[in-house]
């Protein structure tokens, strides 16, 4: 109790506060630029925080995440193209949202999401870390392969249409996903023999191309001047009327972001996914989602941002990062010699209590920081869009150089663009070959694990409780698009009808 | 007149972030790409800012011996480091650039691992560096091998490990930190000494796999003293053995593989290399420096505080270390080879 009055005491002092400060604004900003990832600033930002005390540098760079969580949104939103990973399925409705000029309802939407998101992520960080913290190593190679089986069928739900494309879209992106040097045996596969390939085709890399560049080259191909849409006419915020329609989205879609911040090597890349598919699963009005359904962006962003929080509870608690951006702020205290581990919580306990204090404090000002930087956002669409599709591509090329400091990652994205591209004209949807891609590598490496483990028995995946459950609820989700489930349904609904119509 | 204003505010905005962006990346490029190695130049080396490729990202253990290193370094020689990470193959690429593409006049040097600097290309023929095409100029820490089991292990000691191995030949599962790194050397090292084998789980980075211990996913893992030190502290992990010359005075009631009848050392270390062909000047001016920071108490601390056991070879130490340290692993890369192959199929 005394280290959290303390680390309160810590985070207010002016200094730590502007850093708080200035760290949730670059992550708007950066959040905002297509290509530009929070995990991408935060290790290019890192260096810089080596000079500062470690309290204020890692408080900085956590503030610097959760806004970044909600800044990816505001390019998701206005033109189509994810500024973060983690902001690719608020496009899904974002767009077609601010398409029907409700660009600034959108916004609004996700910042009030982002908002809930973040603080209910904090307050579980703040009280019941540790308790959780345990969880994390529940999760061994088994229960990674179940949960990224459950992941794959979040693919049905984005190939709205043609189940067929999407599948097709699905299978490419997990095949894509092979490419590189084996985990297990250590044996390079399709690699052409060269080394650049060994590490395999980042998805981070092959996003930013599939979503940006066909917008880029949408813009130009109907370049009317400038985008209609995108006035906030009406009040940004929702009304308490739509925030209490959409709450029980947002809350679900927060336990599932800190659930898959809690969950080593997923992040707000996968939890978005999994927030959105959880949102259309429950909804009464499945049919409404990918069409501008305000739901669809809450889910969505409410998740990312609770990531930030939950990934934040075994890096704490068990010097274990639950996502590659604490991953890197971990290393940030290794370097200012802070070791990792459970000491975070006992020896530097100041430290430790300042940032989660830090994490708290980065919601409102995202907020508050939010709703000014989002109306200047917003005049971005009235750019001419012979002027905003270079830009957009200019933003690609930086973005994914930086990640490696590559130039054949800028290569391999302009290679995925123009087959965003085609894939556009054909109809063929880019969501799920990023899902594929996200969860290929981790399904590969997992099911081998485990398999090695087992000598061989597939059995093992149903040997630990919490695999058999995620399992069987992927199995559900496959049948639930089925006509077989479609015929249960109506067979037990006909006999509970009394018992479901009470609920 | 707003529109017009807002819409100069984030155009002016977005230009002014391209031009950050690009001026940041221009800076390392520069570095690497500026030349000048002449005699004369030599001999008032460093004249300008000395660039650092690192194999691996920001923040990691290559990130970590930069940050632990370069200010001191910089106090000696009166320059500057700029640290350029290009992560990707184990580190391959950016060795690759240091030892085919980047010229041989001191202002670019990089931070060398073992095994991976050497495992690499005996594992792969696509990766053409290799080690004779280097300048090893010293290398600093080396963190020793350490086998870990869950707090509620069944294995108490070390004895009780090798007893289930030699009852459950091949059964016993173990995590390394990924195949070809040090971890998954120092397992097929240790089965060659003793004879026994055990099932090698490999996972993506030494956390993967000491947390699969730590989670009774595997029965124990291979990794490295620096990486569980805290975890072991905090009595999350036991440790069974240390593979080290001697006991560390970190956890000095952990056994070495010797005491225990185990004649083999093993770890990980990280040092810094140049070019093949550097200025002899040069390099005795960076080896001076790496003597002279070595005996910094300032220094030694700081190493100490990470759990990082400072293991200082200047030249050509270093340089016959590597060579030895290669023999080695190609020896024990050859004799396992097939099996390897075998068991893919």
């Amino acid at each position: 109790m005394n280290n959290l009055m303390m680390g309160l005491l810590n985070v207010v002092s002016p200094f730590n506060l502007l850093a708080v400060a200035a760290g949730t604004a670059l992550g708007l900003f950066v959040g905002a630029m297509p290509g530009l990832s929070a995990t991408m600033a935060i290790a290019l930002l890192l260096p810089v925080t080596f000079g500062m005390d470690p309290a204020t540098g890692i408080s900085m760079l956590a503030a610097l995440y959760m806004g970044a969580m909600y800044g990816g949104s505001i390019s998701a939103i206005l033109i189509r193209t994810p500024g973060t990973p983690a902001a690719a399925a608020t496009v899904m409705d974002g767009y077609p949202m601010a398409q029907q000029g409700r660009a600034g309802k959108a916004l609004g939407v996700s910042l009030t999401a982002s908002l809930i998101g973040g603080v209910l992520s904090s307050i579980a960080l703040l009280t019941i870390a540790p308790l959780l913290g345990k969880a994390a190593l529940s999760f061994g190679p088994v229960e990674l392969f179940a949960i990224a089986v459950l992941g794959m069928t979040i693919i049905g739900s984005l190939s709205s249409g043609s189940p067929i494309k999407g599948i097709l879209s699905g299978v490419a992106g997990l095949l894509i996903a092979m490419i590189g040097m084996d985990p297990i045996s250590g044996v390079p596969r399709f690699t052409f023999g060269t080394m650049y390939l060994f590490n395999g085709v980042s998805y981070v890399v092959a996003l930013i191309g599939l979503f940006s560049i066909p917008q880029a080259l949408r813009l130009v191909e109907k370049d009317d001047g400038s985008q209609k849409a995108a006035l906030i006419k009406d009040r940004m915020l929702p009304t308490w009327k739509e925030l209490k329609s959409m709450i029980v989205t947002i809350l679900r879609s927060s336990v599932i972001g800190i659930f898959t911040g809690l969950i080593p090597g997923t992040g707000g890349d996968t939890a978005c996914w999994f927030g959105y598919n959880e949102a259309k699963r429950f909804s009464k009005e499945k049919e409404k989602f990918g069409t501008g359904y305000p739901e669809g962006v809450a889910a969505s962003e409410a998740a990312n941002n609770a990531v930030v929080g939950g990934a934040l509870v075994p890096t704490i608690t068990l010097g274990i990062p639950g996502s590659s951006a604490t991953a890197i702020l971990l290393g940030g205290l290794m370097v200012h010699g802070i070791m990792p581990g459970p000491t975070l919580m006992t020896d530097h306990a100041q430290i430790t209590y300042t940032l989660i204090w830090a994490v708290m404090l980065s919601n409102i000002f995202m907020f508050l920081e939010g709703l000014v930087f989002t109306r200047a956002a917003v005049s971005v669409t009235k750019v001419p869009n012979k002027v905003l599709a270079p830009i957009i591509v200019i933003l690609c090329v930086i973005g994914s150089f930086t990640i490696n400091n590559s130039i054949n990652d800028v290569f391999v994205m302009i290679g995925f663009g123009i087959l965003g591209y085609f894939m556009d004209k054909l109809d063929i949807p880019t969501a799920p070959m990023v899902v594929g891609m996200i969860l290929g590598m981790m399904l590969d490496n997992t099911m081998r694990q485990s398999l090695l483990m087992s000598s061989g028995k597939w059995s093992i995946f149903l040997s630990s409780p919490l695999s058999t459950i995620l399992l069987i609820i992927a199995l559900l989700s496959l049948l639930q698009s089925t006509p077989i489930f479609a015929w249960l349904k109506k067979a037990l609904f006909k006999k509970n009808a009394p018992q479901l119509g009470g609920k | 007149m707003k529109k017009t204003f807002l819409k100069k505010v984030v155009i002016s905005g977005l230009v002014l972030s391209l031009a950050l962006t690009l001026t940041a990346c221009g800076t390392t490029n520069q570095a690497s790409t500026a030349s000048g190695s002449s005699t004369q130049a030599a001999s008032n080396y460093p004249t300008k800012p000395i660039t650092v490729l690192q194999g691996f990202s920001a923040g990691g253990g290559s990130d970590q011996l930069a940050q632990m290193t370069e200010p001191y370094l910089q106090k000696i020689l009166g320059q500057t480091f700029v640290n350029q990470y290009i992560p990707g193959a184990t580190g391959a690429i950016a060795w690759t650039q240091l030892a085919r593409q980047t010229k041989s006049d001191g202002y670019t040097i990089s931070i060398t691992n073992t095994p991976m600097l050497m495992t690499n290309y005996l594992m792969s023929s696509d990766i053409k560096y290799n080690i004779d095409q280097l300048t090893p100029i010293a290398n600093v820490l080396t963190d020793p091998g350490i086998l870990v089991v869950s707090k509620d292990s069944p294995f108490k000691t070390y004895q009780d490990f090798t007893n289930y191995a030699i009852a459950h030949p091949g059964q016993l599962t173990i995590g390394n930190s990924g195949t070809g790194g040090d971890d998954f050397f120092s397992i097929l090292q240790w089965q060659k000494a003793t004879g026994l084998s055990l099932k090698q789980i490999p996972f993506q980075g030494d956390g993967p796999s000491w947390q699969a211990a730590a989670g009774d996913k595997v029965q124990a893992s291979s990794t490295n003293l620096g990486v569980v030190y805290s975890q072991v502290k905090a009595g999350n992990l036991r440790a069974l053995a240390l593979y080290a010359d001697k006991r560390s005075d970190l956890l000095p009631d952990v056994p070495t593989l010797k005491e225990l009848g185990v004649d083999m050392v093993a770890g990980s270390s990280r040092g810094y290399s140049a070019p093949k062909g550097i200025p002899d000047a040069v390099k005795k001016k960076l080896e001076d420096a790496f003597a002279q920071m070595a005996k910094d108490p300032a220094f030694q601390k700081g190493l100490h505080d990470a759990a990082l056991p400072a293991d200082i070879k200047i030249g050509d130490d270093y340089a016959k270390y590597l060579k030895d340290q290669e023999t080695t692993f190609k020896s024990i890369w050859d004799s396992v080879k097939e099996q390897v192959a075998a068991q893919k199929k």
